[in-house]
């Protein structure tokens, strides 16, 4: 065990697989000893691995995600990082109408495993936040990962890297260069599709990732005080999504609160709640909130930025919305 | 070079095969029949090693794809959507092609991807070290997409094995060549990628040939990307319904005159290679061959609903996750 920050983490898990699996290379801008990544997130690789298999691009997005994907279909496990998620959109057309598509339309016979990173989140980097998590949650075929810790970090990069199918890997950058965990040295994985109760609680659960999971932590400490007993849970990949922890904690809590980063429009975890009601509403009562950034472009001022996206007292007022009444 | 009496008649039969093969299926509703094109698919495909890879442009793809082995039925099947397909109705098999022979096609219908895509085959074969090399080819129309531009510029920046084809038929549904890009060859765009741009007449299959042959040796030996202009021209329309009257009729009439498969036959007579009859000869068993594989496809059943899914969307994991 060593105590790592969610960026050692990452790379951590990258490095390991890479030494156990030739097949895996990684293609960026920048991502070169030189430089090491952006908010060095390919810190060490350049130097341990070589220029053959850290592989620095020119600014190329669409044709870095194309060439991730016709590596992976001659036998590679490639990452791409996309530096940004931002930077998503360039490169959606080779993953989400071709790469998403081609295992299910060759009828089993072609598959893509491929790894994509992105950087994203308020935080720290005076841009650069937003996710568009929806735009790759919302087509069939590609999985996303959106961990919260250090050790979901590198849990789950592994199992993305040894994932056959595209995977969308979310990095925060308020988390980045944060709070250090334990994070085991052995061979261990955070499979895509479980999701953890980071807390246990009886009243109320509240669905969140990233850094969101963290604030929603807090927000169930407070409430702890209060008297109001919260379940945390973070699905750590929001595809596949674990709907049934959500749902049997909600079996229990019957009241629902999920906390995005992201705009509530098109949020992956919006569906989520419309599942959970599809199962559970009409059983007994159910109370459902959703908290998200507000529906505009993200501003740039940091208090603006706060006061647009969910925080410790907007989670706690939902909270308190639902559990008031009754 | 003069190409020898083996090679001329290998290509013919090709040539003769695709122009029945795009005038058959240019009867069947919605497909994009490439007549006339088919001297720069064959010339493009022809003499590559099974494991190299091609990424062949929509039109003409099924040529190019029987030329790596797949099977005419199934292929055809592919275009009828029927369950005899590589797929067993999955995808449109007009332009997606079963990689099972290295051939790439398109998943989706967005014109550009194949480029990107075929420039990461040729980045995994860099990285194998075994010499393999890719040839994609594209329209080009195609080739005013930022995904021609990025592809070009990483597959020169990391010296890739792969050669780019612009099957260049003059238009882009009904945008011609001469309106959408204002240099004078695509081949000149090459040079703002620092690697050589070649022009070459693609309706003069064995000049293709040639040309994309040495592209190929060049890339083979490490010594990166090439960019060929295949200058040829639509018979078709766009596709099958498409009644193809914009084209201006002087301009038709002279590119009717050098249709690549009258090209190759007046050069295997002039050559001794062949007699007239030979020549019909051969044409006749590629349209028979044709018409029954067609027929058979036809034929072949819808697929079930078992072909659905859903519980099929991933690939399952490769290694265990403990
Ligand atoms: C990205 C994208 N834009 C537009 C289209 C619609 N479209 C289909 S074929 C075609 C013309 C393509 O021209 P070209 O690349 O020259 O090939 P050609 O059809 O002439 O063989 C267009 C515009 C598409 N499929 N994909």
């Amino acid at each position: 065990m060593s105590q790592l920050t969610f960026q050692e983490a990452v790379i951590q898990g990258i490095s390991e697989e890479m030494e156990r699996d030739e097949r895996i290379f990684h293609l960026g801008q920048d991502i070169g000893p030189i430089y090491n990544g952006a908010m060095h997130s390919a810190k060490g690789l350049g130097a341990k691995f070589g220029p053959r298999r850290i592989i620095q691009t020119p600014i190329s997005e669409s044709a870095m995600v194309g060439a991730g994907i016709g590596a992976a279909l001659a036998g590679r496990r490639p990452i791409v990082q996309l530096m940004f998620a931002e930077f998503l959109g360039l490169g959606l057309t080779p993953l989400a109408c071709d790469a998403a598509a081609m295992w299910y339309k060759s009828d089993g016979k072609v598959s893509v495993p491929l790894v994509i990173r992105v950087l994203y989140g308020a935080g720290p980097h005076r841009g650069h936040s937003e996710d568009y998590q929806a735009w790759v949650a919302s087509v069939p075929g590609i999985k996303v990962a959106m961990p919260s810790t250090p050790r979901d970090a590198k849990g789950l990069m592994k199992a993305a890297l040894r994932d056959n199918n595209p995977v969308v890997f979310f990095e925060h950058m308020a988390l980045y260069h944060g709070a250090r965990q334990e994070v085991p040295e052995d061979d261990y994985v955070v499979p895509l599709g479980a999701a953890e109760i980071k807390s246990e609680g009886s009243d109320v659960t509240i669905v969140a990732t990233a850094l969101m999971a963290q604030q929603s932590l807090k927000a169930a400490e407070q409430l702890r005080g209060e008297g109001i007993s919260a379940e945390v849970v973070d699905p750590r990949s929001i595809v596949p999504m674990d709907v049934e922890t959500v749902r049997r904690s909600v079996a229990k809590t019957r009241r629902l609160v999920v906390v995005s980063e992201s705009w509530k429009t098109g949020d992956p975890l919006s569906d989520l709640t419309a599942s959970i009601a599809e199962e559970l509403a009409g059983e007994a009562p159910l109370k459902i909130a959703r908290v998200g950034l507000q529906n505009t472009p993200r501003p740039f001022a940091m208090p603006l930025v706060r006061a647009a996206m969910p925080n410790v007292q907007t989670i706690t007022e939902a909270v308190r919305r639902i559990t008031e009444s009754n | 070079m003069t190409p020898d009496a083996n090679l001329l008649t290998s290509l013919y039969h090709l040539v003769a095969k695709g122009r029945v093969l795009e005038s058959l299926l240019g009867k069947l509703p919605g497909f994009h029949p490439g007549v006339g094109e088919e001297g720069v698919v064959v010339g493009a495909f022809f003499g590559l090693k099974d494991s190299d890879y091609i990424a062949p442009h929509y039109r003409g793809a099924l040529l190019a794809a029987h030329m790596r082995g797949a099977d005419l039925r199934r292929l055809i099947a592919g275009v009828l959507g029927k369950v005899t397909s590589y797929s067993r109705g999955r995808v449109r098999g007009d332009i997606c092609l079963p990689l099972q022979f290295n051939t790439l096609g398109m998943f989706s219908g967005v014109l550009g991807n194949p480029l990107n895509i075929s420039t990461g085959i040729a980045l995994a074969a860099s990285l194998d070290e075994k010499q393999g090399v890719v040839v994609t080819s594209f329209g080009e129309g195609t080739s005013n997409l930022g995904a021609f531009h990025e592809s070009l510029n990483l597959a020169a920046c990391l010296a890739l094995p792969i050669v780019y084809i612009c099957q260049n038929n003059g238009y882009a549904m009904s945008t011609r060549t001469d309106y959408a890009l204002k240099c004078t060859s695509i081949a000149d765009r090459a040079q703002g990628y620092g690697m050589p741009g070649i022009r070459v007449e693609g309706n003069d299959v064995v000049a293709m040939h040639q040309a994309v042959q040495s592209a190929v040796a060049r890339a083979r030996a490490g010594e990166g990307p090439t960019l060929i202009d295949a200058v040829t021209y639509r018979i078709s329309g766009h596709y099958s319904a498409d009644p193809n009257d914009y084209q201006p009729k002087d301009e038709r009439a002279s590119w009717l005159k050098k249709d690549p498969l009258l090209l190759l036959k007046a050069r295997l007579t002039a050559q001794g290679v062949m007699t007239d009859a030979q020549l019909a000869e051969i044409e006749k068993a590629a349209e028979a061959e044709i018409t029954e594989a067609i027929a058979q496809a036809q034929a072949d059943p819808d697929p079930g609903l078992e072909v659905l899914g859903p519980d099929d969307l991933y690939s399952p994991v490769l290694e265990r996750v403990a």
